[in-house]
């Protein structure tokens, strides 16, 4: 029960977090606070565009599912020793399952508009996202392997003596380009981007674009909390509370991803496939090397 | 009926009504994804069953899949965008007799089968004996040959691509007509384009 609530509150905490931050380092200083809560007031009171015959159903579905597989993702994430909504001992899988989903679930919000910015937004993210989660599996795998088990609890205590973001360098740099990917953010929003007029988000408004915002601000918030459960130790630190400490670092990766959204340069999308797939999928089998020869030793 | 009882119940009449509607429904990308609600209602027995890899496993690969195999359809099947409505089945009668004829084998051969009883202790490391039993000593040449092939895989695509080493793939290729001996359909290869500027173009560029 404390671990749904926890769940649930974190979720909460992340997305507000974020919203905040953003436009603290857009500079707002004045409004960082009131402003989102007013950007969610217009977006209720905004009147529903409809396209010419949407798939109503999947349209429906999309900003929903994409909600529930940042909670569902966010639920293996253990707040401390044996506190996880999910326990399961293949839990590294199931956060998988989530990342694959989400792919679904974002292609399905840009095709079901039936129009054409928000479908070549759809099919634009695919080509980069699947190529994207390869490699979040590959460091992921990596993080796993000084555990030897796939539950993620086990993956926290295997660090106790020392973090994977020391013992495997190139893990969490190539797991925050997903993070990027699947929470849509700066030049790895190919699904939403600016250059598209907002991509599979075009043809949205009122409360379904509402919706879309908090859960891509959930989904960042779930990848936030797994990066610092599998890299930067999770609940662990020098002294006991536990959940204080991985909220800590969850903020951390946040304003890093802030960060990184904001400065990092958005490239054309074929010139980004060849540096997933020549740079940096490569990367992360040297990451996948490193791991394995530092559990052997 | 236990609770699992009724979640085997609703989790297997999601994986049939599902599957049923891959085959009425009028859209590739509809199709697939109805699948792959199908396949996850299968996971979600597989869960039941104690069997968490291959239950969370099948989501996982079934998503990639399911993504993968509606874009390349859409991708072959000249249906832009996946939007027009078509027809998912094709041979009904064939396909209405190979399905009857797969089901009845299928119950048959779990009727008929001594099934195991044996209940699995809760503290077993399933996921361990199950890996140990996939692959044993065999792992390292396994991923080896994984490893190898993407990486075939991807100097393959490096070299053919339009963008690739050996220049645009298609040069020199003509798409079919629409009829015996008509107009290509599509893209017009450069040198046979009637537009005296544009080709003119094109050579002083290369030149």
């Amino acid at each position: 029960m404390i671990a749904i609530a926890a769940v649930f509150l974190l979720l909460l905490f992340g997305a507000s977090f974020i919203a905040v931050t953003e436009r603290l380092a857009h500079g707002g200083w004045r409004h960082a606070f009131a402003s989102p809560l007013g950007e969610a007031a217009r977006l209720i009171a905004q009147q529903a565009t409809r396209t010419e015959r949407p798939d109503g159903v999947n349209w429906l579905i999309a900003p929903i599912g994409y909600l529930m597989v940042a909670t569902a993702g966010l639920s293996v994430v253990p707040f401390a020793p044996g506190v996880a909504v999910a326990n399961l001992d293949a839990g590294i899988v199931l956060w998988g399952s989530c990342e694959a989903l989400t792919i679904v679930l974002v292609f399905l919000h840009g095709w079901s508009a039936n129009s054409l910015l928000p479908l070549i937004g759809g099919y634009r993210y695919v080509a980069v996202a699947l190529p994207a989660m390869l490699i979040s599996m590959f460091v992921l795998i990596g993080a796993a392997l000084p555990a030897r088990s796939l539950s993620v609890a086990a993956m926290v205590a295997a660090q106790e003596p020392i973090w994977n973001v020391v013992r495997q360098p190139l893990g969490l740099p190539l797991f925050l380009l997903l993070g990027l990917t699947i929470g849509l953010r700066g030049p790895f929003d190919y699904a939403d981007g600016a250059d598209l007029a907002t991509g599979t988000s075009a043809e949205v408004s009122g409360r379904a674009r509402l919706g879309w915002r908090v859960a891509r601000l959930a989904m960042t918030t779930a990848f936030a909390a797994m990066a610092a459960t599998a890299f930067l130790g999770g609940y662990l630190g020098p002294w006991r509370p536990g959940p204080v400490w991985l909220i800590i670092k969850t903020a951390l990766v946040l304003v890093l991803m802030v960060i990184l959204g904001r400065n990092l340069a958005r490239m054309p999308a074929p010139w980004m496939l060849s540096l997933i797939w020549t740079l940096l999928l490569p990367l992360s089998f040297l990451d996948l090397v490193i791991a394995g020869v530092v559990a052997l030793s | 009926m236990s609770p699992i009882d009724l979640a085997f119940f609703v989790l297997a009449a999601v994986a049939v009504l599902a599957g049923w509607r891959v085959f009425a429904t009028d859209s590739m990308v509809r199709a697939s994804f109805l699948l792959l609600v199908s396949f996850i209602a299968v996971a979600g027995i597989m869960l039941l069953l104690a069997a968490p890899y291959i239950g969370v496993a099948t989501i996982f690969m079934m998503a990639v899949e399911m993504m993968v195999m509606a874009l390349f359809m859409v991708a072959f099947m000249m249906n832009p965008a996946g939007l027009n409505p078509m027809m998912m089945v094709h041979q009904d009668r064939l396909a209405k007799v190979a399905g009857l004829a797969a089901f009845v084998a299928l119950t048959a051969a779990v009727i008929l089968t001594d099934l195991p009883d044996r209940a699995v202790s809760a503290d077993a490391s399933v996921i361990h004996d199950l890996g140990i039993e996939l692959l044993g000593p065999s792992m390292l040449p396994f991923e080896s040959a994984g490893v190898t092939l993407l990486a075939a895989m991807i100097a393959a695509v490096v070299l053919s691509a339009r963008s690739g080493r050996f220049g645009p793939s298609d040069e020199g290729s003509r798409p079919p007509g629409l009829v015996p001996g008509g107009d290509p359909a599509g893209r017009i290869p450069d040198d046979e384009r009637s537009d005296k500027t544009e080709s003119g173009h094109h050579d002083e560029h290369e030149s």
